[in-house]
């Protein structure tokens, strides 16, 4: 009997050791790989992606991704940047927090991204105390005022102006333009997310100090395709102005609701609730004299930043009109976020580049011209918001046109 | 030294204690030892990347035990395990963040706090049944996720609360092996506990109201008293699966905890198979792994149809539903009954008749 356990012993004994020989190798591989320098002689640097194609704000989170993707390529065709191997490794999530978590790790273990480009607000926020232990620098598509606290967000960069910063500078136009002689009335409509409730409070609280009176606040949800009773609420406390915080779809189901129902408000949209998908979707009749946050260019505004843009759809066997100003912005992400990786490698020559060093990349970002395709940004180890200013425009004969140029609540 | 091969094959039990014993044969302990050996060295040989599904797998797991315990064993739907994981969640969360208490101590007590509102919402078990009681639970799920995103002061809103991993002496568990070990331990003693459960009179009892509730009563089984407790008992351990997530992922915000979860966890239950403990492991590592799963032959198909993205990337929802629609249909008793029938058919080799 003695015989037989220390034999089974001696058996599990053996299964360990084996087991942990194992382990031993595995753990010794990154060791001798970490200077994955290619045949080539190019250090390899890979930037993870975490997309919105099919989930509930896909309708701007495509056009999105297709422009950091494009960045990417357009870089590639141009030679690349000397002396490195850039890669984009995106992934669709769906619009779901646990999936992007788990993209998440995917492209930090199994990829070895330093650094990414992330989507929405929620997500983003999931995953900036993760990003943050893992020190990996994150340009978000999310423009959430939370993201700007350093000590709870190390790693999180804003690449245009916060949504309140953005609802500052259109309480702003409003006090400037107003008229009558009753102060201003707004009222506030969007959607129960992190995303939908994330300006609200700052706007609340510097329409106070501006005197602009918030009279109504409405939750639509993020995909509505009715909202005629929350309208209907609205307008009995008849607001002068009301903005709108959701992407394409839920604007659009409010812009022809309050069409239908004959409201005269004036509506201005945050940046995600602007762009050429509203018109698309409510026509432009009804989309006529809408105003939104203009945070990027269109690809028909003759701006210098363009050129690169027509380079690349010349390639590509395509022009302006296959692209819209979410393309815009998703291409300005990647390009801020090349910029920190170009300075990174220069600082750094030798070895892998780390999420720390590109982290160090950003914030040594000053006053980065973007050729007109967005306000001019600049980091420091104190501030990762890029920058207030924004501009505001307005739906003319189906057209958006800037009624402003890049400026700040604070000018 | 015995074959280890030979199956236990009849009943020859002669005492109550041996009926008793949770492992029957010595080849069923060394079974369950390998298996024990193969997790608890597996951070050693599998990538950090698998180890960090697996945790996420071990997780659910715990999670997906309590939902069965509820719906499983005592035959009561809940579609309100999102917004308990929640509250398990934002406990710690609070606890930890707000209170500075030590994670040790704000892990029970989140599982604590969780079977409290979870039996709350049993209350009106007694008289709701079936899709009545589904419609309650899912009451749970909005009212505890308003709730939240609503009360500002104390959960920080949409925005969420931020937490830190937990603290053993000096050694903090940040690594994914550290963690792992973390919850595959907590989940290990998870199982014990509820394979126990169903063998004592409590565990009978709740088999006895989900299969005729009035016959149960007849015999004079408090049927309150034990709806009740399903929904305590099951919801603490949503809550510590709950806490578990939130020290994992670093953070909680209402959006993680909303409808598609709770769906998510009762597909877990479903297809792992209802009433088994080996099932819910099962279905929440099929669950957890199947997105994963299919991102992989997205990326493959990608790799040769790079144009086509969006299109397979919309279809892998479609997959998904399928997949959960075909199991539901070939194999209503889940996962575990197909290694049942595997392990029938091994045993019975070569004479299957």
């Amino acid at each position: 009997m003695l015989k037989r356990k220390s034999l089974l012993g001696f058996l599990l004994g053996v299964l360990l050791l084996i087991l942990s020989a194992c382990g031993g190798q595995d753990s010794a591989s990154p060791s001798t790989s970490s200077d994955s320098s290619g045949s080539d002689g190019k250090r390899t640097v890979v930037v993870g992606g975490l997309y919105d194609i099919t989930g509930g704000t896909g309708d701007v989170g495509t056009p999105y991704a297709e422009g950091e993707k494009a960045y990417f390529e357009y870089l590639e065709m141009k030679g690349g940047v000397e002396g490195l191997n850039l890669k984009l490794i995106g992934k669709d999530y769906a619009y779901q927090i646990p999936e992007a978590q788990k993209l998440y790790q995917e492209l930090r273990d199994k990829e070895k991204a330093v650094a990414i480009l992330g989507w929405g607000t929620g997500d983003t926020e999931a995953l900036r105390q993760q990003v943050a232990s893992d020190q990996l620098p994150f340009i978000s598509a999310s423009y959430s005022e939370n993201l700007k606290n350093i000590k709870e967000s190390p790693y999180n960069f804003l690449t245009a102006a916060s949504y309140s910063d953005q609802g500052r500078a259109i309480l702003k136009w409003i006090v400037e333009n107003h008229e009558g002689d009753t102060p201003p009335t707004l009222a506030l409509l969007y959607n129960d997310t992190a995303f939908g409730r994330s300006p609200i409070e700052d706007i609340k609280a510097y329409a106070k100090e501006v005197g602009v009176e918030v009279v109504d606040e409405q939750v639509i949800d993020v995909q509505a395709t009715e909202a005629q009773s929350q309208l209907l609420n609205m307008e009995k406390k008849n607001p002068d102005y009301a903005i709108i915080q959701q992407t394409w779809g839920a604007t659009s189901t409010i812009l022809r609701d309050a069409k239908t129902l004959g409201i005269d408000t004036q509506f201005i949209g945050l940046n995600w609730a602007a762009g050429e998908g509203i018109i698309d979707i409510v026509g432009a009749d009804v989309a006529e004299g809408y105003m939104g946050i203009l945070s990027h260019a269109f690809p028909y505004e003759d701006m210098p930043g363009m050129a690169e843009i027509k380079e690349y759809l010349d390639a590509k066997g395509k022009t302006i009109d296959d692209i819209n100003q979410k393309f815009v912005q998703g291409w300005v992400a990647a390009k801020i976020m090349v910029e920190a990786i170009k300075i990174a490698a220069e600082k750094y020559p030798d070895g892998d580049l780390t999420g720390p060093q590109i982290r160090e990349g950003l914030e040594s970002i000053q006053n980065l011209d973007l050729g007109g395709l967005a306000a001019n940004v600049s980091f420091a180890p104190d501030n990762h918001a890029g920058t207030e200013k924004t501009r505001l425009g307005i739906v003319k004969n189906g057209k958006w046109e800037p009624i402003t140029d890049y400026f700040s609540h604070n000018d | 030294m015995r074959n280890l091969f030979v199956r236990e094959c009849g009943n020859y039990k002669t005492s109550y204690k041996k009926d008793m014993k949770l492992f029957g044969t010595k080849s069923e302990i060394i079974k369950w030892l390998i298996l024990l050996i193969i997790l608890l060295t597996l951070p050693l040989y599998a990538s950090n990347y698998w180890v960090g599904l697996l945790t996420l797998c071990a997780i659910s797991a715990i999670g997906a035990i309590g939902l069965n315990i509820l719906t499983g064993f005592t035959g009561q739907i809940s579609i309100g395990v999102g917004a308990f994981l929640g509250v398990g969640g934002y406990t710690t969360a609070i606890l930890t963040t707000t209170y500075g208490l030590s994670f040790w101590i704000s892990l029970p007590l989140a599982g604590i706090v969780t079977a409290l509102v979870g039996g709350l919402f049993g209350i009106p078990s007694l008289r709701l049944k079936g899709l009545y009681l589904a419609i309650a639970t899912l009451a749970a799920q909005v009212i505890i996720t308003f709730i939240i995103s609503r009360w500002d002061s104390v959960t920080g809103g949409t925005a969420g609360m931020v937490l830190s991993r937990p603290v053993i002496g000096n050694y903090v568990l940040t690594s994914n092996a550290s963690y792992y070990y973390l919850t595959i331990i907590i989940l290990m003693l998870t199982v014990l506990y509820s394979v126990n459960l169903l063998r004592t009179r409590v565990g009978r009892a709740f088999l006895a109201v989900r299969d005729r509730d009035i016959a149960a009563q007849i015999m004079g089984i408090n049927l309150f008293y034990y709806k009740v407790l399903a929904f305590i008992i099951s919801s603490f351990f949503v809550g510590i699966a709950g806490a578990l997530l939130a020290h994992y992922t670093m953070i909680v915000s209402p959006e993680l905890y909303n409808i598609q979860v709770s769906i998510q966890y009762l597909a877990m239950v479903l297809i792992g198979g209802l009433g088994s403990i080996l099932g819910s492991i099962l279905g929440a590592i099929f669950i957890t792994l199947l997105p994963v799963g299919l991102t992989s032959v997205v990326d493959l198909l990608t790799a040769y149809m790079p144009d086509l993205y969006q299109l397979f990337s919309a279809f892998k929802e479609f997959v998904f539903g399928l997949a959960i629609i075909l199991f539901l249909i070939f194999e209503p008793g889940g996962l575990a009954h197909i290694w049942q029938n595997i392990k029938n058919y091994f045993r019975v080799w070569p004479f299957s008749y």
